[in-house]
């Protein structure tokens, strides 16, 4: 049988930057194997920035090669690297005085692992990715004395936008009433909260009935019908931002149960049109076989009545419910 | 002396304890702080003028995650509302300017957040420069490594100092009954664990926590009216430096110095100082420059490295050092909240008992 899981997931989303006058130039030189800094007065900023950084004051882009060597003025030991870290076995990172510049860089020290080889006032020079997009981490630093010579192609056009892809990591049990209701799905149940305050019943409950600001628990907890009215739909047609996977139109409706006072939303139908579906309309969820059931859609934030659970949504033939009757829950 | 419009104390406060990990949402965390506030200024919820919530949405790990937030703070029908993405030290600071325009009495204050689910590191690191920072995960224990790192190279202080903050935070928390973590550690022992990330070792640094806090804020007159011993804001100031950490001195806070003039910290005694202390290093900033000698008690409540809610932690400072005043530990004190790598920024709250 199916069972339960810790909710386990990556929230992702490409950030796209246009770089500006400096960091443009900046970029550009990493991926072409150079390391440049901006001129402010008489120093040299690196990393380069459109402004001085004690009156400002805006600087005209006046870039200057810096490096590949450099100085490091602080360092700390990274013994356990983040997934977002440029390496991932242990690493320091370092503020690094290039030879030319002024200010220091913050960036990684691949000493292969060993702590005892940082130092204040060590030197380390530049080492570029073999693949690299115009980022700041296609660099990286190691000590001099273990430097490698690198033949760099430069590209053709100037860089001048980054694409950044961030990301959380979550990771964490299903929340008890996430779990009961998810449980409840995996059994052939929909199972709401029933509010101790006003007796309102919400499907999937949240743990606590927000109206009367009051903790729902277990004792709170109804089964409720599989039968309900339509009270909301739309046709979705999938734009292809990244990580969709839907490609097809498809319609998304929002199912008020029988005997409970908020509306199930979200739920897809994939075997009727959106010309077929009416407001009041009466459908009944038709449950897949039990071994055939998953709940892995369902988190602590997202999932209500997944498709993973539910054959489909069969009309049971009665007659609509006036929409006028549904409109305290239209949504 | 600073100079305001309208006298404003704190006439409620509640938190949770500091959890490693509770197992429910964050709206489920914060609705008990927020009940058991309103239950102690006995006001209907709707009478409440203003409601100000802080939090991180990438704590929670979903896109306007403060909106389900409003859940626990009884929003509807519609309340006057805001949210800021900071410490709920900062919604206070909002909600006592808010207070100075003189045309609302109340504010209700929160401050939340879940670390457990995600990582702090991956994503405070998001929050750094976008271009030379965060596509290389600099995250908030590297830049305390080298805020660590820089206090040893200036002789300002040794990872022993680092290891006495920790005996002493972890020693002031067994009264806390809020603490996460807390207990008698010698700085000998401390001092023979691996480091984390050198020069700081595990207990250099804060737990992941879950928390919530509340707080009702309210203008003279009705302060007066809600509580027998309303704690009064004198002043707060939130200053920043460079984002670049290599632009800083680290050995040093300049925002703090400049947060501690503008807020009269020294025109009266500094009997207490509730302080943000997320790295044990910072205290030792901290401490010089705020100018406390041995008169003052730095975190008697143990602080963050005993328990550390990101988005709630510096509103636990200001509720902490209220708590002490109301109980007469002390008439006087000041409460730090920071945010940001590294002390990058500071606010500083003074508060003061009546009478």
């Amino acid at each position: 049988m199916p069972q339960l899981h810790d909710v386990d997931y990556t929230l992702e989303y490409p950030y796209t930057r246009t770089t500006g006058p400096v960091i443009g130039p900046f970029l550009t030189g990493l991926r072409d194997g150079r390391i440049l800094g901006q001129r402010c007065g008489h120093r040299v900023l690196c990393p380069p920035m459109e402004f001085d950084p004690d009156t400002f004051a805006t600087l005209e882009p006046d870039l200057v090669e810096v490096g590949p060597g450099g100085e490091v003025e602080n360092w700390t030991w990274v013994g356990e690297p983040s997934a977002k870290h440029p390496f991932d076995r242990p690493f320091g990172f370092a503020f690094i005085k290039l030879d030319g510049a002024d200010t220091a860089l913050v960036h990684a020290v691949d000493t292969g692992g060993d702590p005892e080889a940082m130092s204040t006032g060590m030197r380390v020079q530049a080492q570029f990715r073999s693949e690299r997009h115009g980022s700041i981490a296609d660099v990286y630093f190691v000590p001099e004395a273990d430097a490698a010579e690198q033949m760099i192609e430069p590209g053709d056009e100037p860089v001048t936008i980054t694409e950044h892809l961030i990301g959380l990591r979550i990771n964490e049990p299903l929340h008890p009433h996430r779990a009961r209701f998810a449980q409840g799905l995996l059994d052939g149940k929909i199972i709401g909260q029933r509010s101790p305050v006003t007796g309102k019943v919400y499907v999937p409950g949240r743990g606590y009935d927000n109206m009367s600001r009051v903790l729902m628990s277990e004792a709170d907890e109804v089964e409720v019908s599989n039968v309900g009215t339509v009270v909301a739909f739309t046709e979705l047609n999938p734009v292809q931002y990244y990580g969709q996977t839907e490609t097809e139109p498809y319609v998304r409706c929002s199912i008020l149960f029988d005997g409970t006072d908020q509306p199930v939303i979200g739920i897809d139908i994939r075997d009727m049109t959106v010309d077929e579906m009416r407001v009041g309309m009466r459908l009944r969820c038709i449950w897949r076989d039990p071994e055939d059931r998953s709940v892995t859609d369902i988190d602590n934030r997202y999932g209500n009545i997944p498709e993973t659970v539910y054959a489909r949504f069969k009309p049971t033939g009665e007659p609509d419910v006036p929409a006028d009757e549904l409109k305290e829950h239209s949504w | 002396m600073v100079s305001l419009a309208e006298d404003v104390a704190i006439v409620a406060f509640a938190q949770t304890a500091s959890h490693a990990h509770f197992n429910d949402s964050e709206p489920a965390m914060i609705m008990p702080c927020v009940n058991s506030v309103i239950e102690q200024v006995g006001m209907d919820r709707h009478d409440i003028d203003f409601t100000i919530a802080g939090s991180c949405d990438y704590l929670s790990g979903m896109p306007f995650a403060f909106v389900m937030n409003i859940d626990a703070v009884g929003a509807w029908p519609p309340v006057y509302e805001s949210h800021v993405e900071m410490d709920g030290a900062w919604a206070l600071f909002e909600g006592f300017v808010r207070l100075q325009s003189g045309d609302i009495d109340t504010v209700l204050v929160s401050g939340s957040g879940k670390c457990s689910p995600g990582s702090y590191r991956e994503g405070f690191s998001l929050q750094t420069d976008p271009y030379v920072h965060a596509p290389i995960g600099l995250d908030p224990r590297t830049q305390a490594g080298f805020q660590a790192q820089a206090l040893i190279a200036a002789g300002k202080a040794t990872e022993r100092d680092f290891a006495e903050v920790v005996a002493r935070s972890h020693a002031n928390a067994k009264a806390n009954p809020y603490a996460q973590l807390s207990g008698d550690r010698s700085v000998d022992d401390l001092l023979a664990e691996p480091y984390v990330q050198q020069p700081l070792r595990r207990l250099d640094c804060p737990p992941t926590s879950d928390g919530a806090a509340a707080m009702v804020i309210a203008r003279a007159d009705k302060a007066r009216e809600l509580s027998d011993n309303p704690v009064w804001i004198r002043a707060v100031d939130h200053r920043i430096e460079s984002h670049h950490p290599t632009l800083r001195d680290l050995t040093d806070s300049p925002s703090v110095r400049i947060a501690a003039e503008r807020v009269g910290l020294h025109d009266g005694p500094v009997d207490i100082a509730e302080l943000t202390v997320t790295y044990s290093p910072e205290e030792i900033i901290l401490r010089d420059a705020l100018g406390l000698n041995g008169d003052t008690a730095v975190n008697p409540s143990g602080g963050p490295l005993t328990g550390s809610p990101f988005m709630a932690v510096g509103l636990t400072r200001v509720i902490e050092l209220a708590r002490a005043i109301a109980n007469g530990d002390g008439r006087r004190g000041v409460a730090h909240a920071s945010s940001g790598p590294a002390l990058q920024q500071n606010l500083l709250c003074v508060l003061e008992g009546d009478g």
